[in-house]
C-alpha cells in the first residue's frame, strides 16, 4: 500500500474520539489478545527466553494492528488496513538499508535473535540540551568515534540568537538549518564527511528547512519521526513522511510503548509494541526504533523495560525482515558507572534479541551537555560483544549488572553525572584521564561479568 | 435494622462498582441510594471515595495500569453525577478539594502524562475539566474562568513546547487573573527552575507528586 492510499484513509477512515479509540480499540483488544495468546510475565524474567512466546506475541501484535488500526490525531479518523495490506507491506519491508555517501557508507541489517552479526549503532547527543558553544566540538567528538555507524540526533538547543525556539516559527526553521549545517560540519571535521546524521531536534514542520545536499542534511540520511503511544500517528509525522519519502531518505520511525499505559502491563504493552512495529512499517518506516518506556520509571533499563525489549524484538527478528533498533535511555547519567552498567543491561539484552541499538542517553538530562562520546564507544563495544551471545549467557549477565543499580532507577537518586565539557579536554577532544579511568575500570568490571569485550 | 442492612447492601454495590470499573452499576448503585433515603454524603464517603482511592494507589504500585484507573475513574463519575443532582437538588452540595482544569499546551498532542494526572486527580476528590491536548493559552483562561477553577494544570512534553506553559502564564498576567489561580506544570522537559522561571505556582514531577503538592498547598488556591 503507498503513502497516498494511506494520506487517503487518513481523511476518510471511521470518525472517533482518540479516548474511543484508545479505550475500546487498543485497551479493550490488547486484553483478550494477552489471554488468547497467553502473554504473560512471571514478575522476574528479565531476557525472555521462549521462543513460542515470542511468535505468539507477533501474532497477537499483528492481530491488534488488524483490530485497531491507526489512529489520526488531527483528523480523528482511525487508518485501517486488511490482513493482505500489512502481509504485503510486511512482505516488502526491507531487509537491509544503505545510508551516508562515498567511503562513510554504511548499511543497516535485519538482524535474527542470537545473530553474530554485529548490530548497527546509531549514537550521538540524542537531542540532549546543548550549549551552542560546544555543539560542533561535542558532534565531532561522538563523530570521531569509529564505532558509531551514523550520528543521532545532534542535540538540542534551547535557545537560538537569545530566544527560545516556538516550534513552527521562523526560529525553528533557522535552527533547522543550523542544526543541518552544524551536524555536517561536525562530521566533516572527524573526517567523516559522508557519515549518516539520523534526524535532528526540530522535529515539527520546519524540519525540512535542514535538507540541503551541499550544507545541510541529504537524502542519504535517515529521517526520524515519532508514532505516538499507542499507534497514533499525527499530521506532523505524515506531512514530513510525505516529503522524506518523495526525497528519497531512509525513513527510521519511532515509537514508545508506554509499559503501565493504554497496553497495560509489561505483557500487554508488548503486544501492543509489537503492533507498532508492524503500523511503523506499514506507514513507510524502513528502520524501526522501539524505546520501551515506563510510565511510574520513565526510562528503559527497569525490569519491564527489559523484559518487554526482549520479547518484542525476538517477536520481530523471528517473524519479519523488519530492521530494528532499540533505544537506551537510563536513570543513571554520563559520567556515572551505573549509566554504563544501566545501557549494558539493555544493550545485552535488546541485542542478542535481533535489534540493533540507539542511544544511550539518560532520561533526565541535567543541564547542558550532559552527554559523554566515550560512554558511546563503550556502549558500541558492549554492543558489538553481545552479537554472538545466547539469550541465557545474556540473562545471566543481565541479572548482575540489573543488581547494581535496581534500588537508584528513581531518577532523582539516580548519578547526576557531569557534562561533556569536564568530561572532555576542549582542546584535544580527547576524555580527560578522571573519564578515561572510568571507562577503563568499567570495561574490566564488564569484561569480569562475562561480557567479551 | 433492615434499613441499616439495606444501607450497607448500596455501600457495597457502590464499592463494588468501582472495583469492577463498571460505570452503569455505579450509576445504579447511585440511584438505589437516592432511592432509599439515605444521608448522601455519607454514601460518597462510604460507597466511591474508598476504592477510588485504592484505586490510585494500586496505580502508583503498578497493579493496575492506566485503562483500569480511568474505567475506575469514569465509573466514579457517573455514579457521582445521579448523587450531586439529589444532593443539589435537596439544597446541599459536595465538597470537592477544588477545580482543576487540565491540559497539553499548544502545539504538543501527547495526553497520556496529562490523562494520568487528570484521573489521580479525579480520584483524590478533585473536580477536573480535562481539555485535551493543545490547548492555546487563551482556552486554559477560557475553561478556567467559566468553570469557576481554582487550579490550572498544564503539561508539555516536549522541550520545544515547554514555552506556551509560560504563554498561559503571561497571559494570565496581562488579564489580572495570575492571583485568581494555582498554577501547575508538569511534563518530561520541565523543572522546577522552569516553573520558577516562569513564575508558575507549582511544579510536579509525576501524577501522585502533582496530588500531594495541591492537597499540601491548599491554603494557597483555596477561595
Amino acid at each position: 500500500m503507498n503513502f497516498k492510499e494511506i494520506a487517503k484513509r487518513g481523511e476518510t477512515g471511521p470518525l472517533s474520539e482518540a479516548n474511543d479509540f484508545l479505550m475500546k480499540r487498543v485497551s479493550a483488544n490488547v486484553l483478550k489478545l494477552e489471554k488468547k495468546y497467553r502473554i504473560t510475565w512471571d514478575g522476574k524474567t528479565l531476557i525472555n527466553l521462549d521462543d513460542e512466546m515470542a511468535d505468539r506475541c507477533w501474532q497477537a501484535g499483528r492481530e491488534l494492528l488488524l483490530a485497531s488500526g491507526i489512529f489520526g490525531m488531527n483528523s480523528k479518523r482511525i487508518i485501517e488496513f486488511s490482513a493482505e495490506e500489512v502481509d504485503e507491506a510486511l512482505r516488502f519491508a526491507p531487509a537491509q538499508l544503505p545510508m551516508g555517501q562515498g567511503k562513510d557508507a554504511v548499511t543497516a541489517h535485519h538482524r535474527q535473535v542470537e545473530d553474530p552479526r554485529l548490530p548497527f549503532i546509531f549514537s550521538g547527543p540524542f537531542n540532549a540540551d546543548t550549549s551552542e558553544e560546544h555543539f560542533v566540538k561535542l558532534n565531532e567528538a561522538f563523530a570521531q568515534e569509529r564505532l558509531i555507524d551514523s550520528l543521532l540526533f545532534p542535540g538540542y538547543l534551547k535557545k537560538l540568537d537569545g530566544q527560545m525556539i516556538r516550534p513552527t516559527s521562523g526560529l525553528a526553521s533557522r535552527a533547522a538549518m543550523l542544526y543541518g549545517q552544524w551536524s555536517r560540519e561536525a562530521v566533516r571535521r572527524a573526517g567523516r564527511p559522508g557519515m549518516p546524521i539520523t534526524g535532528h531536534a526540530v522535529m515539527a514542520l520546519n524540519e525540512i528547512a535542514c535538507t540541503n545536499e551541499q550544507w545541510g542534511l541529504r537524502s542519504t540520511d535517515p529521517r526520524a519521526m515519532v508514532l505516538i503511544s499507542e499507534l497514533q500517528v499525527d499530521d506532523v509525522t505524515m506531512t514530513r513522511l510525505a516529503y522524506y519519502l518523495a526525497y528519497g531518505c531512509p525513513i527510521y520511525m519511532s515509537f514508545t510503548p508506554l509499559i503501565g499505559g493504554y497496553g497495560g502491563g509489561p505483557a500487554g504493552t508488548a503486544i501492543a509494541a509489537v503492533a507498532s512495529f508492524i503500523a511503523a512499517v506499514v506507514l513507510g518506516g524502513e528502520i524501526v526504533h522501539i524505546g520501551p518506556q515506563h510510565i511510574k520509571f520513565k526510562q528503559q533499563t527497569n525490569m519491564h523495560s527489559l523484559f518487554l525489549a526482549g520479547l518484542v524484538n525476538q517477536a520481530v527478528a523471528r517473524n519479519s525482515n523488519i530492521i530494528a533498533t532499540t533505544s537506551h535511555t537510563t536513570s543513571g547519567r554520563p559520567g556515572s558507572e551505573q549509566y554504563a552498567r544501566e545501557f549494558s543491561a539493555l544493550a545485552l539484552t535488546a541485542v542478542t534479541s535481533g535489534s540493533n541499538v540507539t542511544g544511550p542517553r539518560p532520561a533526565e538530562p541535567l543541564g547542558f551537555n550532559n552527554v559523554s562520546p566515550l560512554m558511546a564507544r563503550l556502549f558500541a563495544e558492549v554492543s558489538h560483544a553481545a552479537a554472538g551471545l545466547k539469550r541465557s549467557e545474556a540473562a545471566q549477565i543481565v541479572a548482575k549488572l540489573y543488581e547494581t543499580y535496581k534500588d537508584k532507577i528513581d531518577l532523582q537518586q539516580a548519578p547526576k553525572g557531569r557534562a561533556f565539557e569536564e568530561l572532555y579536554d576542549l582542546q584535544t577532544l580527547r576524555p580527560t584521564s578522571e573519564h578515561q579511568a572510568l571507562y577503563d575500570r568499567l570495561k574490566e568490571e564488564l569484561s569480569s561479568l562475562g561480557v567479551p569485550l | 435494622m433492615a434499613a441499616e442492612s439495606n444501607k450497607q447492601a448500596i455501600f457495597t454495590a457502590m464499592r463494588e462498582a468501582i472495583e469492577n470499573y463498571d460505570s452503569e452499576a455505579a450509576t445504579e448503585a447511585a440511584k438505589q441510594a437516592v432511592a432509599s433515603g439515605i444521608d448522601l454524603l455519607e454514601a460518597v464517603e462510604k460507597g466511591f471515595a474508598g476504592p477510588i482511592r485504592k484505586l490510585g494507589e494500586a496505580f502508583d504500585r503498578m497493579e493496575i495500569f492506566l485503562p483500569q484507573l480511568m474505567l475506575g475513574s469514569e465509573a466514579m463519575k457517573a455514579g457521582m453525577t445521579v448523587l450531586e443532582e439529589a444532593i443539589t437538588a435537596g439544597g446541599g452540595s459536595i465538597q470537592s478539594k477544588g477545580t482543576v482544569v487540565i491540559g497539553t499546551v499548544e502545539g504538543d498532542i501527547h495526553d497520556i502524562g496529562k490523562t494520568v494526572v487528570a484521573a489521580l486527580l479525579q480520584a483524590n476528590g478533585y473536580s477536573v475539566h480535562d481539555l485535551g491536548v493543545e490547548i492555546s493559552a487563551s482556552r486554559f483562561i477560557e475553561a478556567a474562568e467559566s468553570r469557576k477553577a481554582d487550579i490550572i494544570a498544564m503539561s508539555a512534553l516536549l522541550s520545544t513546547t515547554m514555552l506556551y506553559q509560560r504563554d498561559v502564564v503571561e497571559l494570565l498576567g496581562n488579564k489580572a487573573l495570575k492571583d485568581r489561580y494555582f498554577i501547575l506544570v508538569g511534563g518530561a522537559p520541565v523543572t522546577q527552575a522552569w516553573a520558577d522561571e516562569i513564575g508558575a505556582d507549582g511544579y510536579a514531577r509525576g501524577a501522585y507528586e502533582a496530588v500531594q503538592l495541591l492537597d499540601s498547598k491548599k491554603e494557597s488556591w483555596v477561595k
